[in-house]
């Protein structure tokens, strides 16, 4: 869902601590609005910017109508999790105005907006509340003391002596009060107070953080009325669809049928794109018929070609069996005491490999792009994006165009799950502007379903070679993780950095168990599949990988899984918190088999994990039908320090479940031929309301650091429910997804 | 052609074989069905035709006569959609929001069809995708408008 | 098209081998063509050209010559036996690795007797035996084409996997004698001139039988004209059924007028079907480029095959019997019942209808009722390829099942698809569907048109 590094700077308010981390977003070009994703960021700056108080811009974030309705310009882009909503829980807090009398939108790229301690403006890494929260917290409360001050004028009066009430300012002594809309005219045209001067609330004081305060956007979202990107259309816009090249880097050697396709229905013009052929149309449906309709020759990518090229054998299969017989010493990524010392004196050595699988994000929204060239030479382009500072560089070194002259319209996203970072293969907007440059009218491009499942990026492969070591009572001593995989961010740059991509490893490494000799390192192999970040990115499958592995060495020194982590953790009392309430949550630890009220073979798993600055522990209760693994009951606590919002900690755990158990169950991207196999949602089937089970969730506030809260209830979510089906088996199970794997017999 | 929206004759020239869906969203800029995958899989596109759910990117506009069709943008002028969208403001059911428009039409369907549907019954008609993943609050908010509590909405 | 024959000569070459025991002299030797000395023919005239190229498109040579994405007539399909594969021919005139060498009697020979220029017998995949029926004319006509119309590409053919003695092809000689027709087609003089039309396009340039006739012991078709009542009956090919084409209310065309079937093969849909399975192929490549007139005698010929009442049964009637049982609360107790609503009524409808002539009826519909439940199964697993129309894709196809659906689940929706609606085709069993389910592919979703030039 983001570039893992972001959060390392995100979580250390000064100085920011680089050396956990490996790649991160640039803020090195900030000033400009530059956003670079690359190799090797100067500290400087990133340390410069954080200590720089952000946010302070208020009249660029709020307006405030004669109705006292607040607009508020989000620096977070909702796609679902409900950032509009707790910036408005936020902000209104210190504001002292209802979260209900706000109407929030996207905020356009640009400095004002920046307000993440770590200098930065993306929405991903499960960041925005937590990076975001102090600054939008002081923004709200200056724009409070600006009204007071205001009312001061106004009233005439001291302005100590002022309080507010929700919308409203008070001067109790005279019995007097003026609504916020009244005020705001003159307000926002006041200088912006001292931040250093304003004070914010104690948290005892707070009306709405922490309160499961309705979503502000519910209701247009259950009666169709928010504008996708999809949905945006202006004046004399045109419709376009491509078809790609069926490989990565084939380009187009002729178009066997062009006239024709030009003179199919409703079509205005065709394209050739890089990679791509595109036709333009009066309405979607007759672009996209046309653009099926090419017949293309395309031809292999010359030598000197840069890209990453899809070769035409390239299978997962094959590359499968690749990262399994990957041996390598790997590069240390996380040691602590010496592994081969404690290998070595264990009692008992356990090895086995486990693997991760390709897997789509399939939100539901297509990609898509509008793009406009206006009189004055500007450009607007309306694009999903969690990032659009990025974008907006990105189309100024595309365009040659400068900065201010791009417009970035942010649109609600219909789903993303990290889809919408800057992909460079895997977003319409290029191809939109390009075709709103050759038509000299505003182009609209649509994605096809099986155009979106032919370009996405993918979450990584990989293979883990584990092997742990028992002492003589079957308590894991020595712990060895050598992954032969690519991170993403790796992927995404096409090449290595000078060090390991921690989005690779996290969940592998980050782990809490009291294990005295341990060691992951990472054996890189890279792969020609494009990969992006995937909700909860590499603990997304690194925590699958090493909490089966934990099983299996339970099983294997004859522990219980679950006092087993409890042991393992005796030291760490958040943790064993945690794990003790995620099993009273479920009415007790009971591992099983056992036999179920409706008669069916049922067993319990286990999984914990440390994603994004929070702490999850999931158990799921599982049984067979037909042959198919059923999940009937999730019980999962998490820990995310401090929550703003605990009805959308709720949902989002619901919505990571889903995700987590689609993964687990059902997902998995195979190529053939260079070629993804399935193009839509009949061959990469999702999760449906019929296998979602009943889920329980606990919310702990232990008052810790706060962390993310819409990735981190995933990862535990695939060990749970393998482990448990390794006890309802007997069986084993080392890789997802379960429905690769025949329980008929 | 003419159809039948909404209460509203809309008089569209395109080919009998057009999709609704496309008829609905690039002709009438009524956007609020949406376009999930175009093959019957996801169900972002439902609509109402004649009180049934109904996916519209697989409903070609020449089968529709006079048939009435009803989209999201009117669901809150039907008596039960509106209450429909009442639950699922009760129960906070969207997250990101773009498989609800055919969420709600596929649960007004269904309250249309079984004023008191069962968890089995939802379960078998509530087959929209929903990458999002609220279900459960689906459920509940069905549950809810069915008069009991169910089984699908308990939590915790 | 593509694969159609595939599975033929696996059984023809053991089983012709059986018969192996000839003269050297006879299993050699070249059989006659009517072109023998005839000189150089010259450049050929546009017209004959146009001919031979429109010819091509009945014979739809580019099915098995041409793969997709490779150039025009440079062979390489590969045809997958349980002896190993073979790789269809380079056809371009080139001379080293193509047919730039022959004749026009070679050419003859290869085409309506099966065998190459180096006496080398051919496969049956080739349909040579349908092929006998060509008219000297259009054999002219076709050979001028390929040797001016086609653009020559020097491509190696690509040997075949089948190992000795399995590869010995001369036995084919004595298949050749036993089954395949070597007379060109001669007309009924009973019949009208657009009935002989049809018969010639059906038996012959359009080989319809290659799919549609059953099979013998040597994997022979049982029937290569019109007299025979085995003739285009229907029969399982490659994992398939191409269902009859004969008069028959359930398993054929009796239901079809002459219009429907004219509809069918110009636009690949009518109200009762749409073209799916290894039919897409040969319409995307041959049948809609038939003209008029001869896709009218192609129809006109077939509605004057009779049908077989008795294999066939009482023909059906729709029976509206499933609309209440596809109510939510009465589905759940039915098996498929479920499924169906949740996976294929959206677009063939809660009443098996289907919608017009953009998805086809389930209710009534031949692959509902004949026995053989292959095709059913097959395009459930696999969805539908593309049917392009006038170089225009269809708007609606059918998704890929395997991926979402048991063996089970497949088989019980099956069953109940076969059974309702005054369907009466067997049950499907989750063996069947585990079976094709390993031996197919899902359908590719894009545009596949093979290039002619
Ligand atoms: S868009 Fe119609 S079902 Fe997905
Ligand atoms: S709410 Fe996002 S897809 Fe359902």
């Amino acid at each position: 869902m983001r570039n893992a590094s972001f959060d390392a700077m995100a979580m250390s308010d000064v100085p920011v601590n680089l050396s956990r981390r490996r790649f991160m977003l640039s803020s090195a070009g900030i000033a400009a609005g530059a956003f670079v994703l690359g190799l090797g960021v100067p500290q400087r700056s990133a340390r410069a910017e954080a200590t720089k108080l952000r946010g302070t811009k208020v009249p660029a974030f709020l307006e405030i109508r004669p109705d006292s309705m607040v607009r508020l310009q989000s620096p977070f882009v909702e796609g679902g999790q409900g950032t509009f909503t707790a910036m408005a829980q936020i902000v209104g807090e210190e504001l002292d105005a209802d979260p209900a009398t706000f109407v929030v939108e996207n905020a356009p790229p640009g400095d004002a907006y920046v307000v993440m301690d770590n200098g930065m403006r993306i929405t991903g890494g499960s960041m925005s509340i937590r990076n975001g929260y102090s600054a939008m917290r002081r923004l709200g409360a200056l724009a409070r003391e600006m009204l007071l001050q205001a009312a001061a004028r106004q009233f005439n009066v001291p302005v100590e002596e002022l309080t507010t009430q929700p919308g409203r300012v008070v001067h109790a002594a005279s019995g007097r009060s003026v609504a916020y809309g009244d005020l705001a005219h003159e307000a926002m045209s006041l200088p912006v107070p001292n931040p250093a001067n304003v004070k914010l609330k104690e948290p005892e004081e707070f009306r709405w953080i922490g309160a499961p305060v309705p979503r502000v956007d519910v209701h247009d979202k259950s009666t169709g009325k928010v504008v996708y990107t999809v949905d945006v259309s202006v004046e004399g816009m045109l419709h376009a669809a491509v078809q790609h090249a069926p490989r990565l880097g084939m380009t187009i050697q002729g178009v066997r049928n062009e006239d024709q396709v030009r003179a199919m229905k409703g079509v205005h013009s065709t394209h050739r794109l890089p990679g791509a052929f595109a036709v333009v149309a009066e309405r979607w449906w007759d672009a996209k018929r046309a653009a099926e309709a090419a017949l293309i020759d395309w031809q292999e990518p010359g030598p000197d070609t840069t890209m990453r090229v899809m070769p035409a054998d390239f299978s997962t299969e094959a590359f499968r069996k690749e990262l399994a017989d990957a041996h390598g010493p790997g590069e240390d990524a996380e040691t602590r005491g010496d592994v081969v010392r404690g290998l070595k004196n264990a009692h008992t050595v356990v090895e086995a490999t486990y693997a991760s699988q390709y897997v789509n994000h399939a939100q539901l929204e297509p990609p898509s792009a509008l793009a406009r060239f206006n009189p004055d030479g500007a450009l607007e382009v309306w694009v999903p994006n969690q990032a659009p500072d990025m974008f907006r560089a990105d189309i100024a070194k595309r365009t040659g165009l400068p900065v201010e002259k791009i417009i970035i319209h942010s649109q609600m996203l219909g789903g993303f799950f990290g889809r919408h970072f800057l992909y460079e293969t895997a977003s319409p907007y290029p191809q939109a502007i390009t075709l709103a440059k050759e038509t000299g009218r505003p182009v609209k491009l649509i994605w096809s379903r099986e155009e979106e499942f032919l370009r996405d990026t993918l979450r990584p492969m990989a293979a883990v070679r584990f092997r742990g070591g028992l002492d003589r009572n079957g308590i894991p001593v020595a712990l060895e993780a050598v992954s032969a995989t690519e991170g993403p961010t790796e992927g995404l740059n096409n090449k290595r950095g000078d060090r390991l991509d921690d989005s690779a490893l996290e969940g592998l490494t980050g782990k809490s168990y009291d294990i005295p000799d341990r060691r992951i390192a990472q054996h890189f192999v890279k792969s020609p599949v494009m990969l992006g970040y995937w909700r909860s990115v590499g603990n997304s499958m690194n925590d699958f990988l090493y909490e089966t592995f934990l099983d299996e060495l339970a099983d294997k020194g004859h522990q219980d899984p679950y006092e087993l982590r409890l042991h393992l953790l005796r030291d760490n009392r958040r943790l064993t918190t945690l794990l003790k309430s995620v099993a009273d949550l479920s009415g007790g630890w009971k591992r099983g088999p056992f036999t179920a009220a409706d008669g069916s073979r049922r067993a319990r798993g286990i999984g914990m994990a440390s994603p994004f600055g929070s702490e999850a522990a999931a158990i799921a209760e599982v049984s067979l039908e037909n042959g198919r693994v059923r999940v009937h009951e999730v019980w999962e606590a998490i820990d995310p320090g401090k929550v703003v919002n605990p009805a959308i900690v709720e949902a989002q755990v619901n919505g990571a479940i889903a995700l987590g158990l689609s993964q687990v169950l059902l997902e998995e991207t195979v190529y053939e031929n260079g070629m993804p196999r399935a193009r839509n949602y009949d061959g990469y089937p999702i999760l449906a309301l019929n296998q979602m089970p009943r889920v329980h969730v606990k919310i702990i506030e232990s008052g810790e650091k706060m962390g993310g809260v819409g990735e981190p209830p995933l990862p535990a979510i695939p060990p749970a429910v393998v482990n448990a089906v390794s006890t309802l088996t007997g069986r084993r199970i080392r890789s997802m997804p379960l429905s690769r794997h025949d329980f008929a017999s | 052609m003419e159809l039948t929206i909404n209460g509203v004759q809309h008089h569209i020239d395109v080919e009998p074989d057009t999709p609704l869906l496309w008829v609905l969203r690039d002709d009438l800029k009524m956007t609020g069905t949406k376009y999930g995958c175009g093959l019957a899989q996801c169900g972002a596109c439902t609509v109402l035709i004649n009180g049934n759910a109904a996916r519209s990117c697989v409903t070609p506009v020449g089968e529709l006569g006079s048939a009435a069709i009803t989209t999201i943008e009117a669901i809150e002028q039907d008596e039960i959609g509106q209450r429909v969208v009442a639950a699922w403001i009760r129960h906070q059911v969207p997250q990101c929001g773009y498989c609800q428009s055919g969420q709600v039409m596929a649960a007004t369907s269904l309250l249309k069809q079984t004023p008191h549907p069962t968890d089995d019954d939802i379960r078998a008609v509530m087959v929209n995708l929903c990458r999002c993943g609220t279900y459960n609050a689906i459920s509940a908010a069905i549950h809810d408008l069915a008069g009991d509590v169910g089984q699908e909405g308990a939590k915790k | 098209m593509t694969n159609r024959l595939k599975k033929i000569f696996a059984v023809v070459i053991p089983a012709s081998t059986v018969l192996a025991g000839g003269t050297a002299w006879f299993v050699t030797r070249l059989p006659a063509s009517s072109f023998e000395n005839t000189g150089s023919q010259g450049e050929p005239s546009a017209q004959l050209m146009a001919r031979g190229e429109y010819v091509s498109r009945l014979t739809d040579c580019v099915a098995c010559h041409s793969v997709p994405g490779g150039a025009a007539y440079t062979g390489g399909l590969k045809m997958v036996t349980p002896m190993g594969a073979i790789f269809a021919t380079n056809i371009t005139p080139d001379r080293e690795t193509g047919i730039g060498a022959y004749t026009l009697a070679d050419f003859d020979r290869a085409l309506r007797s099966g065998v190459a220029k180096d006496g080398h017998r051919l496969y049956p995949a080739m349909p040579y035996p349908s092929y006998a029926k060509l008219s000297d004319d259009d054999v002219k006509a076709l050979y001028a084409y390929f040797m001016k119309g086609v653009p020559a590409v020097h491509l190696e053919n690509r040997k075949s996997t089948i190992p000795w003695p399995l590869n010995m092809r001369w036995p084919l000689a004595f298949w050749n004698v036993v089954f395949a027709p070597s007379d060109v087609y001669r007309p009924d003089t009973s019949k009208d001139a657009q009935w002989n039309r049809g018969a010639y396009l059906v038996e012959g340039a359009g080989h319809c039988g290659a799919c549609h006739t059953p099979r013998g012991l040597a994997f022979n078709e049982k029937g290569t004209d019109r007299h025979s009542a085995a003739f285009v009956s229907g029969a399982l090919i490659d994992g398939w059924f191409a269902p009859s084409l004969r008069n028959d209310a359930n398993t054929g065309l009796g239901r079809w007028s002459e219009d429907d079937v004219f509809r069918f093969l110009k636009t690949g849909r009518n109200d009762h079907a749409v073209v799916f399975g290894s039919m897409t192929e040969a319409f995307n490549n041959s049948t809609q480029f038939f003209s008029d007139d001869d896709l009218r005698a192609v129809a006109h010929y077939l509605k004057s095959l009779p049908g077989n009442a008795q294999r066939d049964g009482t023909p059906w009637q729709y029976e509206p019997t499933q609309a209440k049982a596809l109510q939510p609360a009465g589905r759940q107790g039915i098996p498929g019942a479920q499924t169906y609503m949740a996976k294929c009524s959206f677009c063939h409808g809660a009443d098996g209808r289907g919608q017009w002539e953009w998805v086809p009826p389930l209710a009534g519909a031949a692959s509902s009722l004949v026995p053989d439940s292959s095709s059913s199964i097959n395009v459930t697993l696999n969805g539908s390829g593309r049917v392009v129309a006038a170089g225009v894709p269809d708007s609606y196809r059918m998704p890929s099942y395997r991926e979402q659906l048991s063996d089970r689940d497949i088989a019980d929706v099956l069953t109940f698809v076969r059974s309702s609606w005054g369907n009466r085709g067997a049950s499907v069993t989750a063996a069947e569907v585990k079976t094709l389910r390993k031996k197919t592919r899902p359908a590719d979703s894009g545009v596949v048109v093979l290039k002619i030039n």
